[in-house]
């Protein structure tokens, strides 16, 4: 059955390199035949991937430890969703997931967006090529999922601590946010390799930047979540650089989906749009070979990985061709307008993306510049949590506040008078807030005051733009209120799904500032019958016990939680122990306030022979705005996504030739 | 182009702050000799460990990870739930007199795996 596979793998390879070759030749010598025939090479390529999954995915539900991943990932009592999700537990499987979900994407692009303009398809099919050869390339030369061995008697199971249905979906999820930055990026090289460098591969692959926006977005949320459920340190975030993997595209991204919307507009930007899509789509590459190539810990586990060279080499190949390819357009790529006024939607625009750049620039020097100086000197350094810290408040508050900014001002040049008539009423808003905010207490945090002020300002534009339109509606139309304001979302996805997303990243700001601001937490050694005061929480340990289950000793304590006089839970903090993976685990303890989005966070840190525990209390204020942002950023981005007719033609009719059903 | 000069003086701007003001420096054992200020120090931890993090203090030495020399070391605070003799770990603090003196709460483990994020 592993020849199976290994035969699947090496047949994509060999679709890919076809496509590669056939794409490039058809589109230079403009035979239709041969360009056809290489997009239907990637469409296979997409089945054989999908086949060596199929393959490696029965292997692990049946524990077929031959598998020398499956033995490595899986053990025999592993639950049955634990065995199939170990298929990204460890690099071949995800490096499959990866080539899975590339050639996928690639084959749905081809076939959806091929008559959004066939001069530029038939170069989009071989860049699209080129990436999915050398991921499957990795998986069979470098790295192969279906290396096997002596059959082992049971395998060596999954990390406990990667036990957690979040862990199961955010890997994933990233992929899909990953791999789907490849779309774009190839639309945008293919743009330049025809010559044809108007909007249309923007208009083209909206959404599938969006798409992959959301999913790297939803995953690292999920990330968040699972740290700060399942990790148990009382935070969600540590600025550690496999997390800062995922954020710099993100950030890319974000800068990306705003600064299109100035080329669409006013034909702008073009060349800094190639850049933004090159930046994004060579960010994803570099988190992958961060996660996957041990570079992390040391210049010296790089250089033994297997595949880490190999990333390295990629990387370079893909930004220098990319910038070569670049340079030789830059005539086609003038701007046909220029920028009129500072004070201007446009300029706004170009904030925006200075302020997500410049975030996203500092956080890879921060993640290379100690890789770098070890190669250089030997010596290593750290880049600590305050640095970034900084540089989120440096960057971070502006741009908050430019959102609120952004979509209010006018394109071109915006006059003092219509300034002052649209701001007046959220600034007003916003200055209340901050006053009731400082006489709250709220003003022990500069930083944390300055996050809710230009949250409140934002928040109040928000209302406002929903109301305005509401009532412009409810005026040409005559519909009740809720009518109304369901046909001005409908019939303007794309502006009213962006306020929604905007109002999501509020409510994070409300999140991150108030749990990192305004958080409080406390220490002590308890025994039995001692209490622990926090705030207006008191926290009394009554005592510790231990049961057996089949895989772990899960020790827990019993604290009685009283507020107010009056007991309002029973939290049992505790530890499991994993005897098979010699590993112990901290099972932490939240109580979330729903009312307050405050939560309870009880940590035991180590248990004692005498029965005392040494234990944690901490309080994180508003940290359940950060998972509601989650769900509000989702609904926000499928409103944009959703697929919109009357879009579409008109579309179609700014484009002539352009098909209505090209992106169905 | 505008845009371009601006995010070029942006850039420039951060690799002149990030190296002046940012970082501790990381070291091994071996190189720890002469360092008066805070540094930031991994290794792999030995056997015995002895003490208590959330009294006295937890002892144990550390040695390079793949190497010989070694340190001891003496922590306070939160122990990562990987933390166990063999096992890589990271911690902050300065040299004083010969023994580590670690500050508390900064322990974080390495793990072997390169899948695992390494943030306990």
């Amino acid at each position: 059955v592993p020849e199976l596979g290994r035969a699947a793998l090496v047949v994509c390879f060999g679709l890919a390199i076809y496509a590669v070759v056939a794409g490039f030749w058809g589109a230079h010598t403009r035979r239709r035949r041969l360009s056809r025939s290489a997009q239907n090479a990637l469409v296979a390529a997409f089945v054989a991937a999908a086949v060596a999954t199929g393959v490696l995915l029965v292997a692990l539900v049946s524990s077929d430890f031959s598998f020398t991943y499956v033995s490595a990932f899986t053990s025999r009592e592993l639950p049955l969703t634990y065995k199939l999700t170990a298929l990204w537990g460890g690099q071949e499987g995800s490096l499959l997931l990866w080539l899975l979900v590339l050639t996928g994407y690639s084959a749905a692009a081809v076939l959806l967006d091929r008559k959004a303009g066939r001069e530029l398809v038939v170069w989009v099919v071989p860049v699209l090529g080129i990436v999915a050869a050398f991921f499957s390339m990795l998986v069979v030369f470098v790295a192969s999922p279906f290396d096997t061995q002596l059959a082992a008697a049971d395998g060596r199971g999954l990390n406990p601590s990667l036990q957690s249905p979040y862990m199961q979906a955010h890997p994933p999820m990233l992929y899909l946010g990953y791999v789907g930055l490849t779309v774009p990026f190839a639309f945008a090289m293919g743009a330049l390799l025809s010559g044809r460098t108007d909007e249309r591969w923007i208009v083209a692959t909206r959404r599938w930047t969006l798409a992959a926006w959301m999913f790297l977005g939803v995953g690292q949320l999920l990330g968040a979540k699972w740290a700060y459920e399942e990790v148990g340190w009382g935070g969600y975030y540590a600025w550690d650089p496999v997390e800062n993997a995922a954020l710099m595209p993100w950030l890319a991204s974000t800068a990306f989906l705003h600064s299109v919307m100035v080329q669409e507009k006013k034909g702008m930007l073009k060349v800094w749009n190639m850049l933004l899509v090159l930046l994004a789509f060579a960010l994803s590459l570099f988190g992958t070979f961060l996660t996957r190539s041990g570079v992390l810990n040391s210049i010296h586990s790089f250089t033994e990985s297997s595949i880490g060279p190999w990333f390295l080499g990629f990387i370079c190949f893909v930004v220098a061709s990319s910038i070569l390819l670049l340079f030789a357009r830059l005539p086609l790529l003038r701007s046909k307008t220029r920028l009129e006024s500072l004070v201007s939607r446009e300029a706004t625009f170009l904030y925006n993306n200075l302020l997500l750049v410049s975030l996203c620039l500092t956080i890879l020097w921060g993640v290379t510049y100690p890789i770098l100086k070890e190669a250089i000197t030997g010596e290593s350094v750290t880049v600590g949590r305050p640095w970034y810290d900084f540089f989120l408040r440096v960057f971070g508050l502006p741009l908050l506040l430019l959102m609120g900014i952004g979509p209010l001002i006018a394109w071109r040049r915006a006059s003092l008078s219509s300034l002052k008539r649209v701001f007046f009423w959220p600034t007003a808003f916003a200055l209340v807030i901050g006053i009731v905010l400082i006489v709250a207490g709220a003003g022990s945090s500069l930083p944390g005051l300055i996050a809710y002020t230009f949250s409140a300002f934002v928040a109040a534009t928000i209302v406002l733009e929903f109301a305005r339109g509401t009532a412009a509606r409810r005026a040409l139309s005559d519909e009740t209120v809720p009518r109304a304001f369901g046909s001005l979302v409908a019939r303007n996805r794309r502006r009213y799904g962006g306020y929604v997303v905007h109002a999501a990243i509020v409510l994070l700001a409300i999140g991150i500032a108030g749990s990192s601001a305004y958080d409080t937490s406390r220490s002590a050694r308890l025994a039995p019958g001692e209490c622990l005061s926090i705030r207006d929480y008191r926290t009394c340990y009554r005592g510790v016990n231990s049961t057996r289950t089949s895989n772990a000793v899960e020790t827990r304590a019993t604290i009685d939680v009283f507020r107010g006089g009056s007991r309002i839970a029973v939290m049992h903090p505790g530890k499991n122990a994993y005897p098979v993976e010699q590993q112990v685990s901290n099972e932490v303890a939240i109580r979330s306030d729903w009312l307050t989005g405050e939560d309870l966070f009880l940590i035991t840190e180590q248990v004692n022979g005498n029965g005392t525990i040494d234990f944690k209390a901490i309080i994180n204020p508003l940290v359940n705005m950060i998972w509601l942002a989650g769900l509000v950023f989702v609904l926000g981005s499928v409103i944009t996504l959703w697929p919109d007719a009357r879009e579409e033609r008109r579309l179609a009719v700014r484009y002539g030739r352009l098909a209505p059903e090209a992106h169905a | 182009v505008i845009a371009l000069s601006v995010a070029a003086a942006l850039a420039v701007f951060l690799l002149y702050s990030s190296i002046a003001g940012g970082g501790t420096p990381a070291l091994r054992p071996s190189s720890l000799a002469g360092h008066t200020g805070k540094v930031s120090l991994s290794g792999q931890v030995l056997k015995p460990v002895s003490g208590d993090a959330h009294q006295g203090g937890l002892h144990f030495r550390l040695r390079d990870v793949n190497g010989t020399s070694t340190v001891p070391v003496v922590y306070r605070g939160s122990v990562p739930d990987l933390f166990r003799p063999g096992r890589d770990i990271v911690v902050d603090g300065r040299l004083q007199n010969g023994v580590f003196v670690a500050v508390p709460g900064t322990m974080v483990t390495k793990c072997p795996s390169k899948y695992t994020p390494k943030k306990t």
